[in-house]
């Protein structure tokens, strides 16, 4: 073999070669990904605008016809329409390809439709994607926006979306089995309860709820007011399970599920839709679930379903309620043509012609009233469901942080979840639930106490 | 080479008889044969129905209906109303997006296959049978390159085809894709296992260069290995996600993989609180099926070259 | 070795002809984008050297261990099952009636052309007890839901079930194939000198094949490192109850696309590829693939 003299000469570069190591490996800088990340947004500079250039918009597959709509109203703008996973659970598409855009400095599209937890990193940084749409819509407009509905558009004072529809929880109930039964349908959560047991002795298998859905905790832990997470500052978060608003409701869903009329999997389960569906007599949910969930999934006939109003404790002064969903629209801060984007994210969250045949509840009041209108003539539901609507609307709890950059569905999804199927109790997996929040925040980079 | 050849068509001739000849000769081992036969049907039945399955599954899905998918027997047949039904939705989907999906991924695919034969082939026979400096470290390389994570390797690849001014073009999914070190190491084990070198160190002695030896003698014998490199190469292709996600700009553009993952998150079974209804399980499984048909096209075409003799060493001894 | 010293340097320059356009992509799209990202795992985001700073930090989150735990059970559950089973099947179906295994082997490698949306739509069916096609099977083992068969103490084994049903046909082809390097005459001989099944599986067959057998190995450690469709895809068909770090290249991504901080994805990325380079080098150096002859 003749490698003698190669391992002589690779013997002579060894001392450069560690030495080399030895200084890329000691290293200077921090590692930490935070420092200098935190520093305040700069006053907003739009780029240079060029008046009637194309806008990009991006959409979910959902969303098509309403960019086909603006375009009919406006045939002159010139749109260029790119659809995407957009507002999917859990999607980060949207994030993932405007971090590669902001590294090249181009691509960017001028409209999106994005998920609700894009608004947090999207108002963040130096110079944020999004852009402040003061200014760019008129004041009479932003007023007809149901009550607190742009609340989680607003970030330091300023708005950077507009909300397309509402998800306010209400209590759906079925009204023929609730007469038929003589039961009378609950107002606090104390009534709900004792009326959870008294289902489970008198007509066991019917259920009065689900526990087990990825946004459970959106449903009632938000409606408990329990401060899961409460935003204290711009990147810092208050998270704090062992609070008594919390822990009443996980005993009241404990209790009921121990007697077992409220469900552990999730309404779209297999299993729920072939064996519980037809045995929901009460339901506390989102505005959606009535055409999604009871009209689409569980095929429950006309005239059986209807809404109450949201549950209260009897403790408290004030009613209020949680949110599950409900979209928003962001124009993009490198947008050549912000009036055109302006334009279109007024038009499609308050042109009531087309919001009357969307699928939601539209955010916008006078739109809502006639989405409302055109739910009554179609004659699904057992009772009209606009007042119980109109008024859960404005009585979602404020504080629950719905735009933290990590997602309440997916810590509880696989925290909580999991164990509820082991038979554990909610109780008892609190402080596992309030370890999964904090280092979930944490590692995005938020201050936690 | 022609010996190559009657070699191999010879050995087929013989196989039959050789396997047959054992078993009547030893007649005494006929129990324990016929205990064997039967493990033998029983250990593949159970591996026959844990792949098929589910596979049996998803072509009976588009024809039955979404309540009955979930509220029906595992395994039944539908209606071919309800086919038809599916069909006319998955199509409707987005004005016929799906062929548009499907002709890009037949593009990508085609495309990159094309590069990766001509450069993996004559690279694998290279490392194989010839000595050079650099040949253990362009294999080590090639090895590292496999191993390392996709996730960390999306904004480098981001960053270069951007700073070449291709990102966003369809080349910024061909030519990435047609790196596939894969099909270099299955070239270079081949040659190295089946290539005896005296049939090279004759050829040469013959006076052909290196290249009339390639073409003459290893181009001959690739067939299976082709087969395998083509096959292995159009699957990743086809069923590239990442970076197709990555790198285009359009739903236009996309390949079907990309685009199917959209209709997905349009669905409500995946997207309850404001799906597309008319796109849920049945309708999935249909637009599933309808895109890995192109694969199995493919596995049939390169089964028939794999099978015709991976075994071509003309002198094996 | 002396004769071919003697034409070494007609064939030196051959050998970059044939292997030159395969360097070309190797450097662009592997070496290139590999050094870039040691070149991230190794500094922040002002470009400033930060040592082994990233990897001590990702070391300490809580995600990190959990997920390298995971792999790693998976990791010995997947080699096993691969080495086993592809090597099994593929012996048996060797040499016998050749249009059956033919079918067979097709029919083994369907679900293998089957992947992402695919397979969601499929496992998210199949796991649930309450319409899967194997229900009787999931309700014997005693799970009742959809989320009791994915309960976490599960999922290794989960989803090498999965990876091993979508990769395994292809890699049986593959061995299958080079089973057929095997000349007939020793088998032959061996049969004749009164070699049983096993022996000749055992003794030639194995030995024989070797080469493909550390080569699926050494792919089937770099696939099985970079875990990240199954449980992503389990994930999405359950609404999420397995943790979107399930597996280091889940956290990896986590780090780059939900935290933006690429330098430590690269430097998870960076313990990934050790971790597969160590599986690896003991592969390549247990069954001498590098060597030439």
């Amino acid at each position: 073999m003749s490698t003698s003299p190669v391992s002589r000469v690779r013997n002579r570069r060894w001392p450069a070669a560690v030495t080399a190591l030895a200084f890329v490996l000691a290293g200077c800088g921090s590692a930490d990904p935070n420092v200098g990340g935190g520093s305040a947004a700069a006053p907003f500079q739009p780029v240079a605008q060029e008046e009637g250039s194309e806008i990009t918009i991006w959409v979910d597959a959902t969303r098509v016809p309403a960019v086909k709509a603006y375009q009919a109203a406006r045939p002159d703008v010139k749109i260029k329409m790119v659809t995407y996973s957009g507002g999917a659970n859990g999607s980060n598409e949207l994030q993932t390809k405007v971090q590669l855009f902001d590294r090249t400095g181009s691509g960017w599209p001028d409209v999106v439709w994005p998920n609700t937890q894009d608004i947090s990193w999207a108002t963040a940084g130096e110079k944020p994607f999004a852009a402040p749409l003061d200014g760019l819509v008129p004041q009479s407009t932003l007023d007809g926006y149901a009550d607190g509905a742009l609340e989680r558009c607003q970030v330091n004072g300023k708005l950077y979306c507009l909300r397309n529809d509402l998800a306010q929880v209400v209590l759906w109930y079925n009204k023929p089995l609730m007469d038929q039964w003589g039961y009378t349908v609950p107002t606090t959560w104390e009534e709900y309860q004792a009326l959870g047991e008294k289902v489970a002795r008198e007509h066991p298998g019917y259920l009065v709820g689900t526990a087990g859905d990825a946004y459970s905790e959106e449903i009632y832990f938000w409606a408990s007011q329990c401060p899961a997470s409460v935003l204290t500052g711009e990147k810092a978060v208050r998270v704090d399970l062992r609070d008594a608003k919390c822990t009443r409701m996980a005993s009241l869903l404990d209790t009921l599920m121990t007697a077992g009329s409220m469900a552990r999997t999730t309404v779209f389960d297999a299993g729920f839709i072939a064996n519980n569906a037809s045995k929901v007599l009460l339901m506390p949910g989102p505005s959606w679930y009535g055409q999604v969930l009871f009209n689409e999934t569980f095929k429950t006939p006309a005239g059986q379903i209807a809404a109450a109003p949201p549950l209260k404790f009897a403790g408290d002064q004030e009613t209020f309620t949680g949110s599950v969903g409900g979209g928003i629209w962001m124009v993009s801060s490198h947008s050549k043509n912000l009036k055109a984007g302006a334009d279109f994210v007024q038009w499609v969250t308050t042109n009531e012609d087309f919001l009357k045949t969307s699928g939601t509840y539209p955010a916008d009041k006078s739109a809502a009233k006639v989405w409302l209108e055109k739910q009554a003539s179609e004659n699904y539901f057992a009772a009209d469901v606009a007042p119980v609507f109109e008024a859960a609307a404005g009585q979602v709890w404020p504080d629950w942080a719905a735009t933290t950059q990590y997602s309440q569905e997916a810590i509880y999804s696989s925290t909580i979840l999991p164990a509820l199927t082991a038979g554990d109790t909610l109780t008892s997996k609190l402080p596992d639930w309030q370890t999964a929040i904090e280092q979930k925040a944490r590692s995005l980079g938020y201050q936690v106490n | 080479m022609s010996a190559v050849s009657t070699d191999t068509r010879s050995r087929d001739a013989v196989a039959p008889a050789v396997s047959r000849g054992p078993a009547r000769r030893n007649a005494c081992r006929r129990p324990s044969g016929v205990a064997a036969r039967v493990a033998w049907t029983v250990v593949l039945g159970l591996f026959l129905t844990f792949f098929m399955l589910p596979v049996v599954w998803l072509v009976l899905a588009p024809t039955r209906t979404d309540s009955d998918i979930i509220r029906g027997d595992g395994l039944s047949f539908g209606s071919w109303e309800n086919f038809a039904t599916a069909w006319q939705r998955v199509f409707a989907y987005q004005d016929g997006a799906l062929l548009t999906w499907l002709t890009n991924s037949a593009v990508y695919a085609f495309g990159a296959l094309a590069i990766t034969l001509v450069t993996a082939i004559p690279a694998g026979y290279g490392l194989a049978v010839m000595r050079f400096r650099g040949r253990k470290l362009l294999l080590v390389t090639t090895l590292i390159s496999m191993l390392m994570p996709a996730a960390a390797l999306v904004l480098p690849l981001y960053l270069e085809l951007n700073a070449v001014g291709l990102a966003g073009s369809i080349w910024s999914v061909i030519l990435p894709l047609s790196f596939f070190p894969f099909g270099v190491y299955l070239t270079y084990i081949y040659y190295s296992t089946n290539l005896p070198p005296d049939v090279l160190a004759a050829a040469r002695i013959d006076g052909c260069t290196e290249w009339q030896a390639f073409r003459h003698i290893a181009l001959p014998l690739a067939k299976p290995v082709v087969a395998l490199v083509l096959f292995f190469s159009f699957v990743a292709n086809w069923n590239n996600y990442f970076l197709p996600f990555v790198m285009l700009p359009s739903d236009t553009l996309y390949p079907a993989q990309v685009g199917l993952t959209n209709m997905l998150t349009a669905s409500p079974v995946f997207n309850t609180s404001s799906g597309i209804i008319d796109i849920r399980r049945p309708e999935l499984a249909l637009a599933a099926l309808v895109t890995i048909l192109p694969i199995l096209v493919i596995f049939l075409v390169s089964q028939r070259a794999l099978v015709s003799g991976m075994l071509a060493g003309a002198s094996k001894e | 070795m002396a004769t071919r010293s003697t034409d070494r340097p007609r064939r030196v320059n051959a050998g970059y002809l044939f292997v030159g356009g395969y360097t070309v992509l190797l450097l662009a799209f592997g070496v290139l984008p590999t050094l870039y990202a040691i070149w991230l795992a190794l500094t922040n985001s002002r470009g400033q050297l930060v040592g082994l700073g990233n990897f001590t930090r990702t070391f300490a989150d809580p995600r990190f261990l959990p997920a390298f735990a995971n792999i790693g059970l998976y990791l010995v559950f997947w080699l096993a099952a691969l080495l086993v089973f592809v090597v099994l099947l593929a012996i048996m179906l060797h040499g016998r009636m050749r249009r059956t295994t033919a079918t067979l082997r097709f029919l083994f490698y369907l679900p293998g052309a089957l992947a992402g949306v695919a397979s969601i739509v499929v496992w998210l069916i199949l796991l649930d007890p309450n319409a899967s096609p194997v229900a009787p099977l999931l309700k014997l083992l005693g799970y009742q839901s959809l989320s009791a068969t994915i309960a976490p103490g599960n999922l290794p084994v989960l989803f090498m079930i999965i990876a091993f049903w979508t990769g395994a046909g292809g890699w049986i082809v593959v061995m299958y194939g080079a089973l057929n390097n095997i000349s007939h005459e020793v088998l032959e001989a061996a049969r004749i000198d009164g070699a049983t099944v096993w022996q000749l599986a055992w003794r030639i067959q194995l030995p024989m094949i070797g080469k493909w057998v550390a080569y699926m190995l050494i792919l089937a450690v770099a696939a099985g490192t970079q875990l990240f469709m199954e449980p992503q895809l389990v994930s999405t068909a359950s609404f999420g109850q397995i943790s979107d770090s399930w597996s280091p290249n889940q956290l990896a991504y986590q780090y780059a696309f939900a935290a933006n901080d690429f330098h430590g994805a690269a430097a998870i990325s960076v313990d990934l590829l050790l971790l597969g380079l160590i599986c690896a080098v003991v592969v390549v150096f247990r069954t001498g693939l590098f060597d030439r002859d």
